[in-house]
């Protein structure tokens, strides 16, 4: 099995602060690989990192035996990385269909030139993106929505169009960075089998941020636990969850968490117990 | 995933499939009304006295001018304050081509290639002129640049008009136009075909991957990065368009008044048409349009009103032609603070309804076209102006904020090392 | 601690000059005590600018226009006004205070409505604001210059200059009077922002917009007073700075002095008061000195001021591009 994406020794600071510090994650071929820790651990900065949001002070991005440290964001996408944003990354002045068209930008066949001067080749594109985000909304179930303004759609709505999007820019690896926030567990759970589901059909790899721990469980093949910037443990998600150290950080975390803006009920969900 | 749930608790009138559709009658007294305001436009300059026509041709390049600030306003959500300092440079260049190297004089006139040899220098060198500006504006935002472009406007008003090989000094650069279009009204029928032109440009760039691209960024650079759009190109190649459409303008400008002088490009003129475009509308083509042309005609229509010259001169003692200037602002600050969607969103049921929607004086909840509106008060505004949040006040209370960054201090400042300093860094999105 | 540094670094480099240029009258030496003077008066008009971005995280275009405004007030009252002839300090309390009362009226009518609008719409109104103000100018007083007589006169009874000489170039005592002036202002302002409740307050609201209200102290009562102090800070460095540098025209305080008032608040660092100071004086000096230099050097056979005309203005964009994008927290950025 090979190595869709390799983080190896990942470091960044931010003056005296040290965000992540020696991080190596690996994520093989067609394996959902969950990503947990407390807010504030790095995770979110560790996606910056794999999509050249930020650049690291140490250690490189391997994605398919390339290395792509030196990659702006684009190319990354163009390459084949989606990736979703914890507060939902859409483009809110565009419709619903026009974020799925934006979201083809890498794969469209015509120049900026050819656009602006307006060749018959670019109209035929755009006829083509139409007709692709058409199919995209289909596939996710919300054809109707297509013409739509994202203001006042609901929120869990918003979150599966973002995956849509994601979809849309055509990606061999995912990085989801909390899909089931804002859900309840019902829809976390569904969103799971959509997940694995999705996995079959567009045979996609997946580095998922995640708190909702069934939904963990339940999708992931492997955890990496970040803590304070560090790599805390990893392991198979049953043996992570009752790690006594993983168990440690979020309560220690949670205390810290009262005065964030998290949902409530994240930390609740990581059953000590179990 | 629970998409039969959602689907009922959409609010009505969102669905697409089953769309309202004009019959072909419908559709044939649409197109019938838009080409009726069309030859009546031009009826009206064929038909009006040369000194009208003039004026209407002045009201095309305020047009073009309007559309090509629009670029940087209404699409990418910056403020240009320099934009006389673009226009400027393309009118004296052009006016510089072809008196000093096409050999054209206000007796002899130019000939038709010098004259668009001329036009399409003035539109690179304004296209150049913006394209560095475009450079600046990829490390520095928002307010910042706002200063950078008024200080640019500045230098180019105080320093490259005072060159006096381009400029010939105060007494200005003669700028003869073509031959067959040398009167007044020829001339103003020559701007509509380069307004067509701009137009054109304008639609297919919004409608484009180019004009996806621009609005995207407006909105987040990470999100639009992450879709795979080249952040660094597409800031530039907006400017670059909208210094295009400014140098379109400015060379007009030059053969319009024949003889360019420095004292035409002032930062007062780059202002009000800041205010030209905010009231007409940000990023709505036609509004922009309309605005522009109305704060062009504004002070002639005022001055033909029957007495109305007298009134003033005598009983004021005061020119109408000032009266604009009192105008024109207040009605800026009006739009700004009642009206957020401008001329754009009063006529919005006219223009809905041409594109084929049933007439409503509401906007549907949908709307299928990348240039949208002012659904309500600043909500539409600061949609438009590129700003989905405010850092220090997070006042909307917005789907996009529901769920906050868990890492706030971190992601606020990736650039920055002095923390303290931050929230006063010009490169951070504001 | 920093402000002393770089005030410090600015009076040795200016003192090293004087030194070298001293007894050479084409010299820099005359520049340099212009744009001392002249960089005070931007130094004023950058003070407002800051109080204003302290307070509302906006660039207030309409700040230079508070002074042309103040500035017109005091023409009509001691030029127009005959019977009863009514003295300067009368007329500058009536301009000063209408002044005030203008940026209140501003605050109310512009400001507030869109105080949780985005910033930038919030600039294109401050804008609106300084044009509509200039349009009324030009409506009532037409665009021709005035002559707004001086507050100190700088001739005496026999017609000679009177005030120091340095280099054979009088200073004006006027622009003496700006330079005190803004010294009591800043010992003022400086007891304002760190012993007072409102002062207290602004500084919490520069930092976080809710902070103001957990302290207790209205949201809408710091506006009122950073916009009320900001106008009577334009109107003070209006009246003290057009009658010996500027003719008095519409909009002239927008055109001659905002720019450089601007550029001195970004070297400042947008949110330091002693900055605003320091900037101010930087770009007087900044832009004397390459005027000066525009014309006393040449490139070839011409002087620098013939290939670049308006070097000043030019050295001024250079020096605002410099800082922004080498050093954008400028000098004194995290300073309050």
């Amino acid at each position: 099995m090979t190595a869709v994406l390799e983080v190896k020794n990942t470091g960044i600071r931010f003056g005296g602060l040290v965000a992540l510090e020696a991080v190596d994650v690996t994520v093989p071929e067609w394996e959902i690989v969950g990503l947990i820790g407390p807010n504030g651990a790095g995770k979110t900065t560790l996606f910056n990192c794999i999509m050249g949001a930020y650049t690291p002070n140490t250690g490189e991005i391997i994605y398919r035996d390339r290395d792509i440290s030196l990659l702006p964001t684009h190319r990354r996408t163009a390459l084949g990385i989606g990736r979703t944003f914890q507060n939902i990354g859409l483009v809110r002045g565009l419709t619903v269909i026009e974020n799925f068209m934006v979201a083809q930008h890498s794969r469209i066949g015509y120049g900026s030139l050819s656009a602006i001067l307006g060749s018959p080749r670019s109209f035929a594109e755009e006829r083509r993106l139409r007709a692709n985000a058409m199919e995209v909304l289909d596939f996710i179930g919300l054809p109707h929505l297509a013409n739509s303004k994202l203001d006042g759609l609901p929120y869990g709505t918003l979150k599966l169009i973002e995956v849509g999007t994601v979809l849309a820019t055509d990606p061999d690896l995912l990085l989801l960075d909390e899909p089931s926030s804002g859900m309840g567990p019902d829809e976390a759970h569904q969103f799971g089998e959509r997940l694995l589901e999705l996995r079959k059909t567009l045979n996609l790899t997946v580095l998922m941020i995640e708190h909702h721990v069934p939904l963990v469980v339940g999708v992931c093949d492997y955890v990496y636990v970040l803590n304070f910037g560090k790599l805390l443990t990893e392991g198979r998600p049953d043996a992570v969850r009752t790690h006594p150290e993983v168990i440690a950080a979020y309560l220690g975390g949670s205390v810290e968490d009262e005065s964030g803006e998290a949902e409530p009920g994240s930390e609740e969900t990581l059953d000590v117990t179990a | 995933m629970a998409t039969a749930t959602e689907a009922v608790t959409l609010p009505a009138g969102q669905a697409a499939a089953d769309r309202w559709r004009p019959t072909t009658a419908g559709w044939v007294a649409r197109i019938g009304v838009l080409l009726g305001i069309f030859a009546a436009v031009l009826w009206v300059t064929a038909a009006v006295k040369p000194f009208w026509a003039d004026r209407i041709a002045l009201a095309v390049i305020y047009a073009i001018i309007g559309l090509s600030l629009n670029i940087v306003l209404g699409y990418v959500g910056q403020v240009s304050l320099g934009h006389h300092g673009f226009v400027g440079i393309a009118a004296f260049v052009a006016a510089y081509y072809v008196t000093e190297k096409a050999g054209c004089t206000p007796e002899g006139g130019c000939n038709m290639g010098a004259f668009l040899t001329g036009m399409v220098l003035a539109a690179a060198s304004g296209a150049i002129a913006a394209g560095l500006l475009g450079v600046v504006a990829l490390r520095i935002k928002g307010l910042y640049l706002a200063l950078i472009t008024l200080a640019y406007g500045f230098v180019a008003e105080t320093s490259i008009f005072e060159i006096s090989f381009l400029t010939r000094g105060g007494s200005g650069m003669p700028a003869a136009r073509p031959n067959t279009f040398d009167s007044d009204t020829q001339f103003a029928f020559l701007t509509f075909v380069f307004l067509a032109l701009v137009l054109y440009l304008d639609w297919r760039l919004v409608r484009s991957k180019v004009g996806r691209a621009i609005l995207s960024l407006k909105h987040s650079e990470p999100v639009a990065a992450s879709y795979g759009i080249n952040v660094t190109a597409f800031k530039v190649i907006a400017f670059i368009m909208s210094g295009l459409f400014a140098g379109i303008g400015g060379g007009l400008y030059a053969f319009r008044s024949e003889s360019v002088v420095s004292n035409d490009f002032q930062f007062a003129i780059a202002l009000l048409w800041v205010l030209m475009v905010v009231i007409g509308g940000l990023g709505n083509r036609t509004g922009v349009v309309i605005g522009s042309a109305f704060f062009a005609l504004f002070p002639f229509l005022v001055e033909s009103i029957p007495g109305a010259e007298h009134f003033f001169a005598d009983t004021l003692g005061r020119s109408a032609s000032y009266l604009p200037l009192v105008i024109g602002p207040a009605l800026a600050i009006l739009t700004l603070i009642q009206f957020p969607g401008g001329i754009a969103e009063q006529i919005s049921p006219i223009t809905r309804w041409i594109r084929g929607e049933k007439f409503s004086m509401h906007p549907e909840g949908h709307g299928g076209h990348g240039e949208g509106h002012g659904d309500k008060k600043h909500g539409g505004l600061m949609a438009k102006l590129g700003l989905h949040k405010n850092e220090e006040e997070a006042t909307e209370a917005s789907t996009e904020e529901i769920k906050q960054d868990t890492e706030p201090v971190l992601a606020a400042q990736p650039e920055e090392p002095q923390g303290s300093a931050g929230h006063d860094d010009p490169k951070e999105n504001r | 601690m920093r402000t002393t540094i770089v005030a410090a670094v600015i009076a040795v480099i200016v003192g090293i000059i004087l030194i070298l240029g001293s007894g050479d009258t084409s010299g820099p030496n005359a520049p340099i005590i212009i744009g001392l003077l002249t960089g005070t008066a931007y130094g004023l008009v950058a003070i407002g600018l800051v109080l204003v971005y302290k307070g509302a995280r906006v660039f207030n275009f309409a700040q230079g226009e508070f002074g042309t405004l103040a500035a017109f007030i005091v023409y009509v009252l001691i030029e127009q006004v005959r019977s009863p002839e009514i003295p300067y300090w009368v007329a500058i309390i009536v301009a000063v205070v209408s002044v005030v009362l203008i940026g209140l009226i501003m605050e109310r009518v512009v400001v507030r409505p869109l105080m949780n609008a985005p910033r930038i719409t919030l600039l294109v109104a401050t804008i609106a604001f300084a044009l509509l103000a200039i349009g009324v100018e030009i409506m009532i007083f037409l665009p021709e210059a005035k002559d707004l007589p001086r507050i100190i006169d700088p001739l005496n009874q026999a017609g000679n200059p009177v005030g120091p000489e340095i280099y054979g170039f009088t200073i004006e005592p006027q622009l003496l009077l700006i330079v005190g002036i803004l010294l009591v202002l800043a010992v003022v302002l400086g007891y304002f922002f760190s012993k007072t409740d409102l002062g207290l307050a602004i500084l919490a609201t520069s930092q976080d917009a809710f902070a103001t209200r957990v302290v207790g102290i209205g949201v809408e009562r710091v506006s009122r007073f950073i916009w009320g102090s900001a106008a009577f800070l334009g109107a003070v460095a209006g009246i003290l700075y057009i009658p010996p540098s500027l003719p008095l025209t519409p909009g002239i305080m927008t055109a001659g002095v905002l720019i450089a008032s601007f550029t001195a608040a970004v070297i400042g660092g947008m949110t330091s008061l002693p900055g605003a100071f320091l900037g101010g004086i930087t770009v007087g000096l900044i832009q004397q000195i390459a005027q000066w230099a525009g014309g006393h050097y040449q490139i070839g056979e011409k002087f620098i001021q013939e290939i670049i005309p308006g070097s000043a203005n030019v050295a001024v964009l250079l020096a605002l591009l410099l800082v922004l994008l080498i050093r954008p927290q400028g000098l004194l950025g995290s300073e309050a």
